[in-house]
Formats: C-alpha cells, sequence, structure tokens
C-alpha cells in the first residue's frame, strides 16, 4: 500500500467491469470523486447505477478493475487480501441493508463481535459496546437477540458495531431500505447526530431521496457515472 | 483474536446442532472405544503374563528330554529319547554356579486308569502335575490349602486331593478337616488285565487344582515303573522335565545356552514371555485395525459435517470477514470445531471403551468360574497414557478432517458470501 494527501476518499478514474459468461457488464465507468474527512455524503441513483459497487470497492470487499482508489490516505486498488482485511478492520465500519447481525448472538455480543478479531480482551469490548449502545439508544436492549429486536432497534445495533472499532469511515448501504420511513428518518438522523459528534466520515447509498436529504452532499450516479455533485 | 475466544466460538458453534454433533461424533466413539478394548487387552494381558511369569521367575528354565524322529517307537509305544534328564544330570545341574533349585517333573500316561478307596468310597480319579516350585501355567490359581498342606510331601508316601472330589465322595466342607492323615489307596488297572494298590496317606485338601489329586514325583515313579514293568524305567526313560530356577536372568542365559549346546531341549521363561508378548502385539494390532478402519469412516463424516457447515454459515462467514475476520481467524475456527467433535467422540469412545472393558472381564471370569477354570486375573487394563493417546488420537483425526472445510470458509470472498442465500 501506498499513501497519499489528506482526503477520506479520493477515486481516481475507478472502474470496475463484472464479466458475466460471454458478458461484461460496467458497473464504473471512471468514478473521480473526493469525500473530505468529516463530510456527510448520500450517493442516490437507480438500480444498477454502480453506487454499491463503489462502496464494496471503499469498504475493502472488493477490488477495482482499474484507477486509483484512496481511502484515509492508502491506496487500496493494489491491495492483497491481507492489507484489505485490515483496511476492513481500522478504517470502515459497515452498515448493510439487511442489518446481518449474527442471530445466535446477543446485541452486545453482535456490537463486540469485530473487536474479538483483533484481540481485545472480553471485558474491554463488552465495555465498549454497551458504551456504544448507549449512545444510540439500547441501553436497556444489549441482552436481546436480534430476533426480539424491531427492524429500527436492528439497525441501530448494526451501526454500534459499525462504530466498534473507531473507523475514520462508515459506510452504509440502503441502511433504511428494510424498516419503516419514520424509522428510517430516526436512523438517518442518529447517522447525522454520529457524523457531527464523532467527525466520522459517513458515505451512504441510498435509492431513498428523503433520506439523502440528512447528508451535507449527494452525489447521484447513473450507469456508472457520476451525473451530478462529484 | 485470542485463544479462549477461539476455542469458546468453536465449542458455541458446535453445540448450535447438538444432535447433528452427536451423531458425526458416533463415528469416532466407535473407533476409539475398539482402539481402546482391544489395546487395553492387550495391556491387561501381557501384565497378567508378565506378573505370572514372574511368579514362576523369569530366571526360571524348563529342560525336556529329546525324542528321536515320530517313527521311533519303543515297546511301551513311547517315542525313543536319545537325550534323558537323569537323576545324575539333576545333580550336576544343581552343582552349578548360580543354580538355586532343580525340581524333577514326571507325567502320568492319559491312559492310566486309576481308582481312588477312601472309607469304603470309589471313584476314577485324574492326576495334577506337581510342580512344587511353580504356580503352573499363567493366569492358573495356585491351590489353597483347606486343610494339610498344598503340596505333597517330596519324599512320597502323601497324597493331596480337591475338594471338589470329596465332595463327589459325599464328604462336606467341614468334614475334610477330619480326613488328614487318613489311609487311602489307588487301585492302577492296567489293559494288560492286572491292577495294583498302592497306599497313602492324605497330606492335604485343597480348594481347587487341575484334575482330582497330586502326588509327589518318588510315588509317580512307583506308579510307572508298575504300570510299563519296568523297575528301571527312571533310567530307561529319565524325567519328564527339570524345572531350574536360577540366582539371575544372566545366570538363567548362560544355563540356556549350555544346556542347547549340549544338544537338550530348553524353554527360558523370557523367551516364552518375549515370544507370547510379540504374538499378542500382532494380534493387538490387527485388532486395532479394525478401530483404525472405523476412524477413517469417521474422519470423511466429519469432514462431510464440516463441508455442510460452511454452506449454511456462508452469509455468516461473510459478515465474520466483513466486520474484520481475517481468512486465517476462519479456517482456525472451523479446523477446532472439527478437531473437537473428534475429541468428544474420543472422550465418549474412551469411556465406552473403559467399561466394555470391565463388563468383557468380569463375562470372561464368569465364564471361567461356570466352566471351572482356575483361573484370575484382570485382562483389560486402560493406563492413563492409552487414554492420553486415544484423546489425542481422536482430536487428530478430527483435525485433519476439518482441513479441507477450513480452507473453503477462508477461501470464501466476503462478497459473495454476503449475497448468499
Amino acid at each position: 500500500m501506498t499513501t497519499h494527501g489528506r482526503a477520506a476518499i479520493r477515486a481516481v478514474q475507478l472502474t470496475r467491469t463484472f464479466t458475466l459468461g460471454e458478458t461484461e457488464i460496467h458497473a464504473l465507468r471512471g468514478i473521480d470523486l473526493q469525500v473530505a474527512v468529516g463530510e456527510f455524503v448520500a450517493l442516490v441513483g437507480p438500480s444498477g447505477s454502480g453506487k454499491s459497487t463503489f462502496l464494496n470497492l471503499v469498504g475493502g470487499l472488493d477490488r477495482p478493475t482499474s484507477g486509483e482508489l484512496w481511502v484515509d490516505g492508502v491506496e487500496l486498488s493494489a491491495s492483497k487480501e491481507r492489507a484489505l482485511t485490515e483496511h476492513r478492520r481500522q478504517r470502515v465500519g459497515f452498515v448493510f441493508q439487511s442489518f446481518n447481525l449474527l442471530p445466535l448472538l446477543t446485541a452486545l455480543e453482535n456490537v463486540a463481535l469485530p473487536l474479538m478479531f483483533v484481540g481485545v480482551s472480553e471485558r474491554e469490548r463488552l465495555a465498549r459496546a454497551r458504551s456504544l449502545l448507549e449512545q444510540v439508544g439500547l441501553a436497556d436492549r444489549v441482552a436481546h437477540r436480534p430476533t426480539q429486536l424491531s427492524g429500527g432497534e436492528q439497525q441501530r445495533v448494526a451501526i454500534a458495531r459499525a462504530l466498534v472499532g473507531r473507523p475514520s469511515i462508515i459506510l452504509a448501504d440502503e441502511p433504511t431500505g428494510n424498516i419503516d420511513t419514520a424509522t428510517g428518518s430516526e436512523i438517518m438522523a442518529l447517522l447525522r447526530r454520529l457524523n457531527q459528534e464523532q467527525r466520522v466520515t459517513l458515505l451512504v447509498v441510498t435509492h431513498d431521496l428523503e433520506a439523502a436529504g440528512f447528508a451535507n452532499r449527494v452525489v447521484r450516479l447513473r450507469d456508472g457515472q457520476i451525473e451530478a455533485g462529484a | 483474536m485470542k485463544f479462549r475466544d477461539l476455542v469458546r466460538t468453536a465449542v458455541s458453534n458446535l453445540f448450535r446442532h447438538k444432535a447433528r454433533t452427536a451423531l458425526t461424533t458416533v463415528g469416532v466413539v466407535v473407533g476409539i472405544l475398539t482402539i481402546v478394548t482391544m489395546v487395553s487387552l492387550g495391556i491387561g494381558v501381557q501384565h497378567e503374563m508378565r506378573a505370572a511369569f514372574d511368579t514362576v521367575g523369569l530366571e526360571s528354565l524348563r529342560i525336556y528330554p529329546v525324542a528321536e524322529d515320530t517313527s521311533a517307537f519303543d515297546l511301551f509305544g513311547q517315542r525313543q529319547r536319545t537325550k534323558l534328564l537323569t537323576p545324575e544330570l539333576a545333580q550336576q545341574l544343581q552343582a552349578r554356579e548360580g543354580v538355586l533349585t532343580v525340581v524333577p517333573y514326571l507325567n502320568l500316561p492319559t491312559s492310566m486308569r486309576v481308582i481312588l478307596h477312601l472309607d469304603g468310597h470309589e471313584t476314577a480319579v485324574t492326576t495334577r502335575s506337581s510342580r512344587p516350585s511353580s504356580p503352573g501355567e499363567p493366569f492358573d490359581v495356585p491351590p489353597r490349602a483347606v486343610a494339610g498342606v498344598e503340596e505333597p510331601p517330596p519324599g512320597g508316601g502323601g497324597i493331596v486331593l480337591s475338594l471338589d472330589l470329596l465332595a463327589s465322595l459325599g464328604y462336606a466342607r467341614e468334614e475334610v478337616g477330619d480326613l488328614i492323615g487318613r489311609e487311602v489307596e489307588l487301585v492302577l488297572h492296567a489293559p494288560r488285565g492286572d491292577s495294583q494298590a498302592f497306599d497313602f496317606t492324605i497330606a492335604g485338601i485343597v480348594d481347587q487344582m487341575w484334575g482330582s489329586l497330586t502326588l509327589s514325583v518318588p510315588d509317580r515313579l512307583r506308579l510307572l515303573e508298575w504300570w510299563y514293568n519296568d523297575p528301571d524305567y527312571l533310567a530307561r526313560r529319565g524325567y519328564d522335565e527339570l524345572f531350574v530356577r536360577t540366582r539371575s536372568l544372566n545366570d538363567a542365559t548362560q544355563m540356556l545356552d549350555w544346556l542347547s549346546a549340549e544338544g537338550y531341549e530348553v524353554e527360558s521363561l523370557k523367551m516364552m514371555l518375549d515370544l507370547a508378548s510379540r504374538g499378542w502385539i500382532i494380534v493387538e494390532t490387527m485388532l486395532g485395525s479394525v478401530g483404525g478402519l472405523a476412524l477413517l469412516v469417521a474422519s470423511i463424516g466429519i469432514a462431510n459435517t464440516m463441508i455442510m457447515a460452511v454452506y449454511e454459515r456462508t452469509r455468516e462467514i461473510g459478515i465474520l470477514k466483513a466486520v474484520g475476520a481475517a481468512p486465517g481467524q476462519i479456517r482456525s475456527l472451523f479446523v477446532l470445531e472439527a478437531a473437537f467433535i473428534g475429541l468428544l467422540g474420543g472422550i465418549a469412545g474412551t469411556i465406552l471403551g473403559w467399561l466394555l472393558g470391565k463388563g468383557l472381564n468380569w463375562l470372561i471370569l464368569e465364564i471361567f468360574r461356570w466352566q471351572e477354570v482356575p483361573m484370575q486375573g484382570t485382562f483389560f487394563v486402560v493406563s492413563w497414557w492409552l487414554v492420553a493417546g486415544a484423546l489425542v488420537f481422536a482430536a487428530l483425526v478430527g483435525l485433519l478432517a476439518g482441513l479441507y472445510p477450513a480452507a473453503r470458509a477462508a477461501r470464501l470472498v466476503p462478497l459473495d458470501a454476503l449475497r448468499y442465500e
């Protein structure tokens, strides 16, 4: 990996092409985008516009086909698996549309889970998890399993889990996609509050314009290219 | 990731599907149970053999006369002997450095028909060998005196009877003490038509023995001289065996070399023990292989269970990778789960193997008792190293079976795994 500048996210002519049989799908076609440290950016666009693909590249879940991608000063495009694992541990936290909590763990254990993989002691990781659950308003639900929580509560647990590793960037892929409108607004308000209080950079992918309205800046994608807001 | 967290996570994952985990361990249980039972049998039997031989004395030798080839028989239908065990040889051996005792032994032919007469009762009897310095064969239970002595006086004239024989004549156990010193008559009936009575005094009564009564070597000689109508029986045939006890194993080895060089047939108890042990190891290995085969099949079962687990937990693996789990940590988790399946099976198999050994031991002794075989012993011994070895081996089988599924889990692409339904 190599280091460059102070932008939280910097994409230079970023492309991602998928091959399905004999067909090539150009999910991203030369994206140029910068996201400043502490900025709250919403990526909007129709299905297939490439917004989730961009998020996955920033999160180290995928590798670009070409171009440069700098996240928190580290270039990811040529990184090996070990480096991407470190990237996911240290720099980014994920919030998924379907929450992706482990059903057999309690809320507290779900939030503490990422810290187990970096060797944090059980006592410390549970203490940090408990503190974060308090911040997201779930202090009285720590011992509940995901099946015992509402959609909004599960997403709050997921947000707490994303924050537990103290990442510099939070990546949220359709965080309001599986919950009702009112709850969705609460979630977006929570994300904005955390962005403002903790100065964590926030990149949210959404097709919901009302949710996008919580962001500082809205970037519109279409057919793998930026239409507006770059 | 701390090892404690790894272990706890692996154990908790196993207990998610208790029934499946239990069924998967069955193969390991069967394999370890078989191995533990077979190896414990080997340990027990070898331990008993060594103890029995130790009682006799590993520094002992058995010397036999050398007979010509099977076609040469004498007037009495016996094989000609070219090397005799004479009283002079016995004295010569006794005088040698390192020799403690030399005890002769004479067989009575199985065709010899002997009738015992006591207080107006009579019955056919069989005679037991008399080896004053030896309890007899390994696993044999030495006779215990109920009254009088256990072995007839070496000078002759005394006879030792079994309790069973007296019970068949109608004597109760409480009455037999009064028989010591009583006169008894043994009448031999030869095929040639005549018979001869020999008088003895009852010197002892024992609780159990092979055969009904025991005679000293001089008395056996008297019977043989009459039976074969040969007053020079000993000079012509010599003894049937000389049992030599030496001071040490070294002395026994030297004696063995000398006697073999002189052309005698010699058995060293150490040789017998080594031979028997080697034989047992072969048998043990063959039987243990059955358990090994079961474990091989069990390992396939474990691998199958773990592959299924990887499929079922694909999405979960994706989540773990997304929140920071390294491929190596995923691999370790699955390998450890497989090793634990093996270990659980090993624990259960070892316990069941121990119990089975206990049960079989009891059954064997019951059969001995029912068949009136005077043998005792613990034939199944589970040692601590057998337990440790079984558990380690079982865990290793599980671990090896889990390597491939664990590698598959580690190689999963996070994005694809997260999308898996």
